[in-house]
């Protein structure tokens, strides 16, 4: 089984903060929780949790290569890792317009 | 009521967008043909693993991608509803199987299935349903945006010139569906003058 | 014992009923998988007819063929035939009926489930095509917005038979998918470590498991939507704090995985076929490994793409833009290995090798027009056009249906153990791809020019007339084609002659055996040591044949196999699975009683099925207790290993795991369609939230602690635990009396409702092993059933305490 969650692991946690990021998005912008609603304090939670996804998918890249949690099988350990990265670009390329597009329109 | 023969600013950079995702997809197509023919007519061997895989498989759509999504990006930033002076605001409001149209420049003044807007100028229309969803979309002026019920949803659209534009309702909604359009009319600044102050009907 | 010898008692334990009685009985995979492709077959020639039926409509303007009532029903049920009754359905088939082989086993973890899946998608099917007969087919377009699809646009029982048909559909899907999962991670042939597993396992296992997470926001969604038709709790209706954009959200949440859970079959039959034809082996197995996890995960954040012209912020449709682009990359890493499998090796042009270049031509050009609409301006513009029309059709026709057929006939010796003798495959071939590029090149054109989806006809003079007759004719051209492959494939089936065991020469597993099939498929199982074992070990065939792997010996007399250990394949335990029974199809026609009270709101049918349901499932999981152990059996090849009855994870323990993940998934969908209302609809907050007191706390808290403490110790103490949950539910409702009130109200009625069900379950649950316990059940046979009871406990404690706190709370916080 572990082997399945070092495959799974790095793009699930891809999903879960992409799709954090999304919501968090949508109700900086929705009318009834327009709290943050203007550009800047708002972009910066965005960016603020952006970061924190970068951090946490470096990290999951340093606990796959550690030998906290070693692979037995060399092709798995392989794939696991290539994914880790898939996921950090992943990550990157997906979060990057927190920084470069409009906020709420 | 062609999308590829713009009559506005919105439409128009659309429309320039599909040549080039047109030709960039006709390249990239011609390349996979002709790599195709390549790896079939070679005799068998050894192959570089990893040029298919990385260079073709990662690099090239690395590269081609992240250009079109810049690309896409700055055109939609282009036709957000951004506020400025010029700008017009309408209202549309559909139903099965018709829209209304109101105005704030002219106050109490309704129209059924006809758009009035005035030509060079950015027109913003908010857009909602009365009852199911539907989709506000005038090809020839811009892209088209849904009708939700109990949300305002705001399109940015803009007619060069004077004219009659055929708008359509884009989002399927039962039986009278296929007939459930409308008509813009872009008119000259003395116009819609006159039509902001009720003298034309 | 010979070959022989062995081979006649091995039928005779594993074949399935003689005769007609034998299609009801059968549990054996072989059966299942064909009887799965030919229902699925048949439904692609019925939404076939349908397409013909759009398009001589479609071919002139103004054309008085069909009116809107009929053409809406028409291609409604075109799109849904084909996506929820063929496509899936198809890969169930074609994965029940190889992945055993594939993988060096005898059959499916679960095989009464498999059976019971394959009628819960006939009877659900049928309920379909009912509709369809009668004139009462949903009309609403195969994604069934709402309000449309809801009381206001659609107050007749047209989408009730959607709701509740695809709903009952779905169980087979399910079913499918958590059998897939356990059999490809535990019951692989001893030595096969997930990194030797035949590249189509890989791909079945991640379709599997998209399948348990894909699913379940849809299956929410059908049971909401119903909810509000039926009872009118107010889900999607804005006047009452609804939201009818919760509906495409969670719609799409599964639509999008969808496109891929049919894709990436395809591409599992296109990297095990095309090294075969191209005479070498897959280049870059790792990395297409890769390629389809990343795709797989990486379809679960594009669900916003279908959603690009709803008025979502330009931000949120860049996150999506972005994710949509991305998403092309591990497309083109399997694209560009398959080619550099072509130049590696040396390609012969045999028929699924032709199929495969179709596939390449078409798919390529489906992948490009998938990039330009991830671009939001131009979505904007191509968004419900026949620009999407041709763009879907290149997609799943040339990423799924051309693959499929490409699988067809390099499997059909396999199926049928004839060679290919008739040559109409060719003909066919030529008619389908050139009709099929006929019919939806030019609709890209035709959407371009403002020819909007779902429109019945159009009027003269916009351009578009020549197009849609070049469309019309092709189209039928097409059709002509598919029908002589029908043909083809029959004659093929009947009359040719006998084949030799290996006309390809592959080097899987599923070609070490005679053909067609053995019930048994290997006479014994082998020991695996690399990717392609019959290049590696030619003689291996023979070798299992004479009973020289493990499980050769037949003399207990009954139907075994092995499970092995996930990562080690090290052999595990001796599984023995049940012979013929007529239980799932008497299950699923029961289940169907329920679906139809539902359906024809004679509810009073709903609560006597359900028993008959759970009679069913009851008598289901008594037959697989064991009441004394048989301690270690001979397992053949000097081993000796126990049996599932005294494992410690037995394979009860594996499904219900996965099928737990499914259900999280729904429980997620819910908490998420909760917080998207609570949050996003307009017309929030209620006029009073539930205020639960301290008695409910207090009862809530106190159950899950003895349910947690009572599953480990004592099943009365468990039992006590989960009354006293299920307590605090009911007391909870009080608080919230009109479940139609509000959105609200309507959502804490589905959460608690989904509390007590689960609670219900383990209560019976806890009733059967006390039961066994009563009957005399030895602990070492009983361990494994109180570890699957833990499991399920453990989950409703969890859950429980979340729909508590998410009901609780807001009343808690104002």
């Amino acid at each position: 089984m572990t082997s399945i969650l070092r495959i799974a692991l790095p793009l699930t946690l891809w999903l879960a903060g992409f799709s954090a990021i999304y919501g968090l998005h949508g109700l900086l912008c929705s009318s009834r929780w327009a709290v943050a609603g203007d550009d800047l304090p708002g972009r910066g939670l965005l960016i603020a949790a952006a970061a924190v996804v970068l951090v946490l998918q470096v990290a999951l890249i340093g606990v796959l290569r550690s030998s906290i949690w070693s692979a037995s099988d060399p092709v798995i350990r392989h794939i696991s890792l290539g994914l880790g990265v898939v996921a950090l670009v992943s990550s990157v390329w997906t979060l990057m317009p927190v920084l470069t597009v409009s906020h709420c329109l | 009521m062609s999308t590829l023969h713009p009559a506005g600013p919105a439409a128009a950079v659309i429309a320039t967008l599909w040549w080039v995702l047109l030709a960039g997809a006709t390249v990239i197509c011609l390349f996979v043909a002709a790599l195709l023919v390549w790896a079939w007519r070679r005799p068998p061997g050894a192959t570089d693993e990893r040029r298919f895989v990385i260079g073709l498989g990662l690099g090239l759509p690395l590269v081609v991608l992240s250009a079109l999504l810049a690309y896409g990006v700055v055109v939609g930033e282009r036709l957000l509803p951004r506020a400025a002076p010029e700008v017009v605001t309408v209202h549309a409001e559909a139903r099965q199987w018709a829209w209304r149209f109101a105005y704030d420049d002219a106050p109490g003044r309704e129209t059924e299935d006809i758009l009035h807007i005035p030509a060079g100028r950015p027109v913003d229309v908010a857009i909602t349903t009365a009852d199911v969803v539907h989709s506000f979309w005038v090809p020839r002026l811009a892209g088209k945006l849904d009708a939700v019920p109990g949300h305002v949803n705001t399109l940015r659209i803009e007619a060069y010139a004077p004219g009659r534009y055929q708008g359509l309702s884009a989002e399927f909604s039962g039986r009278g569906y296929r007939d459930h359009g409308f008509e813009v009319i872009a008119h000259d600044a003395a116009d819609w003058q006159a039509f902001v102050t009720g003298e034309t009907p | 014992m010979n070959a022989l010898r062995r081979h006649r008692a091995l039928t005779r334990i594993w074949a399935s009923d003689p005769g007609w009685k034998g299609w009801f009985t059968s549990v054996n995979h072989t059966d299942l998988g064909r009887m799965f492709l030919t229902v699925a077959t048949f439904f692609f020639v019925v939404g076939g007819l349908l397409a013909m039926l759009i398009r001589a409509q479609l071919a002139t303007p103004r054309s008085a063929f069909l009116g809107p009532d009929h053409y809406n029903q028409i291609f409604t049920m075109h799109g849904t035939i084909m996506m929820f009754l063929f496509a899936i359905p198809f890969f169930e088939g074609l994965a029940v009926y190889l992945l055993p082989k594939l993988l060096g086993t005898r059959d499916l973890a679960f095989p009464r489930l498999t059976a019971y899946g394959f009628w819960c998608y006939v009877f659900g099917g049928g309920m379909m095509i009912f509709a369809l007969l009668a004139g009462l087919a949903p009309d609403s377009g195969w994604f069934m917005y709402p309000p449309l699809s809801s009381t206001l646009g659609a107050p007749g029982i047209n989408p009730d038979f959607w709701l509740i048909g695809i709903t009952f559909v779905e169980i087979s899907a399910i079913a499918a998918a958590v059998e897939i999962t356990v059999t490809v991670l535990r019951y692989r042939a001893p030595g096969m470590k997930l990194s030797q597993m035949p590249i189509f396992a890989w791909y079945a296992l991640v379709t599997a498991v998209m399948i348990l997470t894909g699913f379940p926001p849809l299956i929410l969604g059908s049971i909401l939507l119903e909810l509000e038709r039926a009872f009118g709790l107010p889900f999607f209706q804005v006047a009452q704090g609804g939201d009818a954009l919760l509906w495409q959200h969670l719609f799409w949440l599964f639509g999008h995985p969808e496109v891929y859970i049919i894709f990436l079959p395809a591409a599992g039959a296109i990297s095990t076929i095309l090294p075969v034809m191209a005479r070498t082996r897959l280049m870059g197995y790792g990395w297409i490994v890769a390629a389809a996890v990343s795709l797989a995960v990486l379809s679960f954040g594009l669900w916003v793409h279908h959603m690009f012209t709803t008025g979502i912020p330009h931000m949120g449709l860049a996150f999506f833009s972005a994710a949509s682009t991305l998403v092309a990359v591990p497309t083109a890493v399997q694209i560009f290995a398959w080619i550099g499998t072509i130049a590696k090796g040396r390609p012969q042009l045999h028929l699924p090798m032709l199929w495969l270049l179709a596939f390449f031509a078409t798919f390529v050009i489906g992948g490009l027009t998938g990039v330009m609409v991830a671009i939001v301006p131009f979505d904007w513009q191509a968004h419900d056009t026949y620009f999407i029309v041709a763009h879907l059709h290149y997609v799943l026709v040339g990423g799924f249906v051309f693959p499929m057929l490409a699988a067809l006939y390099y499997w059909m010796p396999h199926f049928t153990g004839r060679r290919t003798y008739f040559k109409l495959g060719p003909t066919a071939f030529w008619l389908v791809f050139c009709g099929f590029h006929g019919t939806f090149l030019l609709l890209h054109w035709a959407g371009l020019m403002g020819m909007r989806r779902r429109i019945d006809t159009f009027d003269l003079g916009q351009g578009w007339e020549l197009i849609n007759l070049i469309a019309s004719v092709s189209s039928f051209v097409m059709a002509i084609g598919f029908a002589l492959v029908l043909v083809d494939v029959a004659i093929n089936a009947l009359v040719a002659i006998r084949g030799s065991r290996d006309p390809w020469g592959a080097g899987t597993l599923e070609w070490a055996m005679t053909t067609p099939p053995p019930a048994y498929n290997f006479a014994s199982l082998p020991q695996i040591g690399s990717r392609d074992p019959l290049y590696d070990t030619p003689d291996l065939p023979a070798q299992l044949a004479r009973g020289e792997g493990y499980l050769g010996d037949p003399s207990r007399n009954r139907r075994e196999t092995l499970t092995i250990d996930i990562a080690s394949a090290r052999p595990r335990y001796i599984v023995v699975f049940p012979g013929n029974t007529a239980l799932p199809v008497v299950m699923s026609a029961v289940t169907g009683l329920f679906f139809l009270g539902m359906l024809l709101k004679a509810y009073w049918l709903v609560p006597i099925s359900a028993l008959g349901v759970i009679a069913c499932a009851l008598h289901w999981v008594w037959s697989l207790g064991r009441s004394r152990p048989e301690g270690p059996l001979p397992a053949g090849r000097g081993l000796s290993l126990g049996t599932a009855a005294e494992a410690s994870d037995p394979p009860g323990w594996w499904g219900s795991l996965f099928l737990l993940l499914a259900d999280g998934t729904f429980f997620g969908s819910l908490l998420f369609g909760y917080a998207f209302l609570w949050t996003v609809a307009p017309n929030w907050p209620p006029a009073s939230y539930a205020e639960p007191g301290f008695p409910g706390a207090l009862l809530v808290l106190g159950g899950a602690g003895l349910t947690v403490i009572g599953a480990r110790l004592s099943l009365t103490v468990a039992a006590l635990g989960l009354g006293l949950m299920m307590a605090a539910g009911v007391i909870l409702l009080t608080e919230v009396p009109d479940s139609v009130a509000h959105a609200y109200d309507a959502t804490v009625w589905v959460l608690v409702g989904y509390g007590l069900l689960h609670q219900a379950v383990c209560l019976l649950m806890t009733a059967l092993v006390a039961a066994r316990q009563q009957a005399g059940h030895a602990p070492a046979t009983l361990y494994g059933a109180r570890r699957v009871l833990r499991l399920w406990c453990s989950y409703t404690v969890l859950t429980s305490l979340v729909i508590a706190a998410a009901a609780g709370l807001p009343g808690a916080l104002s």
